[in-house]
């Protein structure tokens, strides 16, 4: 296990290393080489901070500083399907809250929190920009409008279903 | 030198100086946390040094604005005594208030300003409010406590110019902000144990010096007795404004799309 | 310009656009037949994706000859997935809420055997014998497309589409003139910012060009952070190349050669619209070096905002170009004088660069004659909320309010009653019912104690709590201070705290009063134009609907019962039918029991106010009764298991 998460360390730093020569070593490159990261791997991790910190030559907590002050950026990883419930003010006014009360319950998480077993995130967003459908959820970019308690279920249900089958896709190719 | 009335007084300062300094150098005391005197642009975020000037349709910062001959500055309106008071309680309603237990006491800028305005150290009409606060980061020099903090940046702005970097920072956003030391190994704070310029400049007692009993405040009032010192600026290393490197340059990778 | 060169420039350009006309024609000759689908991000979230692939299989199997062409969004997002069908012989025809399976019945029955299956019709685009116009709906009618003249109707992807149209060619009219003349132009027009505070585009324009240095930028804000509103994000995605040619125009008038289009990381699709349109620009020689041939440069990179709302606010916009925390700063000094790496910088919206072509194609004195004499102009807002035909409208400016939403926009489902409109945000205010015939330009509405803002407007029904949306906006600005200053990061909270206290019943008396107190110095402490807009939502809801806010403190009740813990929802053991269990699967927590004579009852300590029994109980029972105060719920008790 242990070594498996010195793996991806390894990796991920070798993978970063070769992105930052892409970058010209300037203080306005920042956020485009934090989102850069963070769209290939996922979160900004500690390393990756200070990696970057190292390649533009400022320090690491002046990295840190820039990185939590915007919404953009995770620092642990996120779940294999982000859910993310549209909190905007037409979802709202159509019970948005609603909608995420019920991502929240049905998997037992809060937004901006993971399952334990790192398979759902759950996050709120200002608008996505499809008011005219609201309320709107973003389940891993697909965009669905017109949400209702009972298709949070549904949706959920559906990759449960889909884990499944994979699953057992799985032990007959094994077994085979 | 340029003439300016405050509050009715004819006071002569030099040009190119802030509203604030000018009054401060005369001995017209405005309230104030986040200026100091080295800064080139002042950060503006306290908002307690608000005035009335005349030709602004609205109180300003003077911290923000450099006198100009003939100006004309009220510091003491009821209505910017009003304004000063709602900021200062705001302050105090976040600022966990134990001055018996704190280095800081009878040097803290909060006890001033409220001796100044008469205010007192309780909350008038507001609920304090907590801040739920992991601050990510250790030092091994310095003890940081958040809900003393008010937030001035004086710090940040002492160690960049300091070191020319700076080795804390504000971190998150909002409500949660933050001063963090976060990411620098021990060595490169090695330093820090020499310097101490940011415990030394907190108006406040947030920043403090670690397993010593002496606070810095203690420290510095041994050894300047007169006023807190500014900082021993070695001038700031401005960073490369040449318009080449001033545009981020985005390469292939780094405009992603991602759209479908 | 001499005159040599001017020639030149104008050869230049005569074959781009002699191409374009070509490739346009290609497939949009007299004898071809078209598929438009409207396929912005409101377009994919109906399913725009499956609807063009029902065509493009229809069409394949039935060997017709027709071009599908991807567009961008025509406003009418009530209505998608649209399609608009361009068949010889017939007017464009546009058809509403398009499935697959409608798709596969306009190939065989409109496109195959001639008969435009007149049920599925939203209009036609053109006056005709056959098929009822859209210019019949006061919605067409009504509205001016000046910016969005081109949206929905072209592929954004494609730039001799836009050139086909006429496009660029203000740009090449504007390389002909002096610098100075354009600016003038501009100011002659009196056209004002449309980012929200309504500054005059032309002053500022003049401002920078004053300005000796040689470095300047120019700045496209496409942040759009008010959390309601997608008009920026919309013409990004359906005609980029509009609000290009602005920014073009605006650093030749001004002589800047680097220009940043800053866009919200959340709005993918743009980003890649976007970014092909400089790609395609570049190639054809309309931007990058000696554009047309003539001595002005340019060059256009897009930043992905990194989803914080302050910053859309310039200063702070800049800040995070920079690579910093995005926090605003003291003005003066103003952008258009130290900016962008303390270069002279002009910050735009996208609107105000895309109204730049067509006012300098038709000239100042046309564009004075749209809108009102202070604001001239169309102004573009997206209508959400509680509203029939939600989307995106053009209006000339000085058009009621009233019109707007119930003439243009179809005004309220269910047959509710209208209760307040909420415009420009997080920074607006709230305007109840005798507001409605005030005209809509920037300071009418600024007069009323709402904003213009950057274009959101929000619809609300009598179902809706005016504290709530107040508590709403205040939670959305407190998350989003910078935190710099005292006002806005502390002062925010409390105003957030306070409210929360209302609409949970623990609001006390004198709360109203401390609540406009902090309002009135957080508007005027704060630094930026976040903190000194952000309690306006609380100011105009307190003032027209102070009764709601006495009934959340005094009663402890909401009188739109939206406020979860000041209403219950019961069962009415007169109405619930015996045996039936509609309701009981709907209920997300099992709140829902049977009791002893089979009819059923909530559980008031699980239930969380969803709502969704009350939608599952048949019509014909309309059991479900919601209650404030929720003491007014009787009580039924759980019978004992077993
Ligand atoms: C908190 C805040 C958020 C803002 N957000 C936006 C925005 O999303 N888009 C925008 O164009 N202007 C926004 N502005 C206004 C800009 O600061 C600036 O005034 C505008 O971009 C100028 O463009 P204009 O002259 O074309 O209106 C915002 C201002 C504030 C204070
Ligand atoms: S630690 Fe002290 S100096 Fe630093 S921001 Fe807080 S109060 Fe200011
Ligand atoms: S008003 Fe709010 S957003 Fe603006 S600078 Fe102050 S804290 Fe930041
Ligand atoms: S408010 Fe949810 S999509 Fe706009
Ligand atoms: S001293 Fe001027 S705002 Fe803080």
């Amino acid at each position: 296990m242990n070594d498996t998460a010195e793996d991806e360390e390894d990796a991920m730093l070798k993978d970063i290393t070769s992105m930052l020569t892409y970058f010209e070593k300037h203080r306005g490159n920042l956020i485009p080489i934090l989102q850069s990261i963070q769209e290939k791997h996922q979160y900004l991790s500690p390393l990756a901070l200070q990696m970057v910190a190292r390649h533009l030559k400022v320090s690491s907590c002046d990295v840190y500083g820039v990185a939590t002050f915007y919404n953009q950026f995770r620092f642990h990883p996120p779940g294999e399907h982000q859910i993310k419930a549209c909190l905007g003010t037409a979802c709202h006014v159509r019970g948005g809250d609603i909608i995420l009360e019920n991502f929240e319950r049905k998997l037992d998480i809060k937004a901006g929190e993971t399952t334990p077993d790192r398979e759902f995130s759950i996050d709120r967003v200002a608008c996505v920009g499809c008011c005219a459908l609201a309320p709107v959820a973003i389940v891993d970019d697909t965009v669905y409008g017109h949400m209702a308690p009972s298709k949070v279920e549904g949706l959920i249900l559906g990759f449960e279903i889909e884990k499944e089958r994979e699953k057992r896709k799985k032990q007959s190719n094994e077994s085979k | 030198m340029i003439k300016l009335i405050v509050d009715n007084n004819e006071i002569e300062v030099e040009e190119g100086m802030t509203v604030l300094q000018a009054c401060l150098d005369n001995e017209i005391y405005i309230p104030n946390l986040c200026y100091l005197k080295e800064m080139d642009n002042p950060p503006g975020s306290c908002r307690l040094c608000l005035v009335e000037i005349d030709g602004y349709n609205q109180p300003i910062t003077s911290c923000t604005v450099k006198v100009e001959e003939g100006m004309v500055v009220r510091s003491n309106t009821e209505h910017i005594r009003k304004l000063q008071r709602t900021a200062f309680e705001l302050l105090l309603s976040v600022h966990h208030v134990d001055c018996k237990n704190c280095p800081a006491n009878r040097k803290c800028e909060l006890q001033r300003i409220a001796k100044f305005l008469h205010f007192g150290l309780k909350l008038k009409r507001l609920e304090p409010l907590d801040r739920e606060i992991k601050v990510e980061g250790d030092h091994p020099f310095l003890e940081y406590v958040p809900n003393r903090c008010v937030l001035c940046g004086r710090c940040v702005f002492v160690c960049k110019k300091k070191n020319g970097q700076a080795m804390l920072s504000f971190a998150k956003k909002g409500f949660d902000t933050v001063i963090s030391f976060f990411g620098e190994d021990n060595s490169a704070r090695v330093s820090c144990e020499e310097c101490y310029a940011c415990a030394e400049i907190c108006p406040v007692g947030a920043l403090l010096v670690k397993n010593s009993k002496r606070s810095a405040h203690q420290r510095l009032a041994k050894n300047n007795n007169s006023q807190r010192p500014r900082p021993s600026g070695r001038g700031l290393k401005k960073g490369n404004n040449s318009l080449a490197a001033s545009i981020p340059t985005l390469p292939g990778g780094a405009l992603k799309g991602g759209g479908k | 310009m001499n005159q040599n060169s001017k020639k030149k420039l104008t050869e230049v350009f005569a074959s781009i656009k002699t191409e374009a006309d070509k490739r346009f024609k290609e497939i949009k000759g007299d004898d071809d037949q078209n598929i438009l689908i409207g396929m912005a991000t409101c377009g994919l979230a109906s399913g725009a994706i499956e609807v063009k692939a029902a065509f493009e299989e229809a069409i394949a199997e039935r060997k017709i000859n027709a071009h599908i062409m991807p567009v961008g969004c025509l406003g009418h997002c009530y209505a998608e997935p649209l399609v608009l069908i361009e068949k010889p012989g017939f007017p464009p025809i546009l058809y509403h809420n398009v499935t697959p399976g409608k798709a596969r019945l306009l190939v065989k029955a409109f496109l195959e055997e001639g008969d435009p299956v007149f049920e599925h019709i939203l209009g036609s685009m053109e006056e005709n014998d056959i098929i009822p116009s859209v210019m019949e709906f006061q919605r067409f009618n009504q509205e001016k497309r000046i910016v969005m003249a081109n949206s929905g109707l072209i592929d954004p992807e494609d730039i001799y589409h836009y050139i086909a149209k006429g496009g660029y060619s203000a740009l090449v009219k504007a390389l002909t003139l002096e610098p100075e003349k354009i600016i003038n132009e501009i100011q002659e027009s009196g056209l004002r910012g449309r980012g929200g505070a309504g500054f005059l585009t032309g002053k500022k324009w003049q401002l920078t060009r004053d300005v000796n240095e040689k470095d300047k930028f120019v700045i496209c804000n496409a942040d759009e952070g008010d959390p309601g509103a997608y008009m920026d994000r919309t013409l990004l995605e359906s005609n980029p190349h509009q609000i290009i040619e602005g920014m073009a125009i605006n650093a030749y008038a001004i002589g800047a050669e680097k220009a940043i289009t800053y866009i919200r990381a959340e709005y993918p699709l743009a980003v890649k619209v976007t970014k092909k349109a400089i790609e395609q620009a570049k190639e054809i020689g309309l931007l990058g070096k000696g554009i047309l041939g003539t001595d002005f440069n340019l060059d256009i990179v897009i930043f992905q905002g990194s989803g914080a709302f302050v910053c859309g606010e310039e200063t702070a916009l800049i800040q995070s170009i920079q690579g910093e925390r995005g926090m605003p700063q003291p003005r003066p000094p103003y952008p258009s004088q130290r900016g962008l790496f303390g270069k002279p910088t002009i910050i735009n919206n996208v609107k105000t660069f895309g109204s730049i072509p067509p006012i300098l194609k038709k000239g100042a004195q046309w564009f004075r004659g749209v809108g009102t004499e202070k604001s001239p102009g169309t102004a573009i807002f997206s209508v959400v909320g509680n509203i029939v035909h939600a989307g995106l409208v053009e209006i000339p400016m000085g058009i009621s309010l009233r019109s707007l939403i119930f003439d243009i926009c179809g005004g309220i489902p269910e047959q509710k009653k209208f209760k307040a409109v909420q415009i420009g945000g997080p920074s607006g205010g709230c305007l109840p019912e005798h507001f409605l015939d005030t005209p809509i330009d920037f300071d009418s509405l600024t007069l009323a104690g709402a904003m213009m803002g950057s274009g959101g407007i929000v619809v609300m029904d009598e179902d809706t709590c005016m504290v709530d949306v107040a508590r709403y906006f205040l939670d959305f600005t407190q998350k989003e201070s910078c935190g710099k200053c005292t006002f806005c990061r502390i002062g925010t909270k409390h105003l957030l705290d306070i409210l929360e206290r209302i609409i949970t019943g623990k609001g006390k008396e004198g709360d109203i009063e401390l609540l406009e107190r902090l309002s009135i110095d957080i508007k005027e402490g704060s630094l930026c134009g976040l903190g000194k807009t952000a309690p306006n939502p609380v100011l105009t809801t307190i003032r027209y609907f102070r009764d709601e806010y006495e009934a959340h403190i005094r009663e402890k009740r909401c009188p739109a019962m939206m406020c979860r813990a000041l209403t219950a929802y019961y069962i009415d053991l007169d109405r619930c039918a015996r045996g039936c269990d509609a309701c009981v699967g709907s209920c997300p927590t099992e709140a829902i029991f049977t009791t002893r004579d089979r009819k059923k009852g909530i559980d008031q300590t699980l239930c969380v106010k969803c709502g969704e029994c009350m939608t599952s109980c048949p019509v014909e029972y309309d059991a479900v009764i919601k209650v404030s105060p929720p003491e007014l719920a009787p009580k039924i008790e759980r019978p004992e298991e077993g």
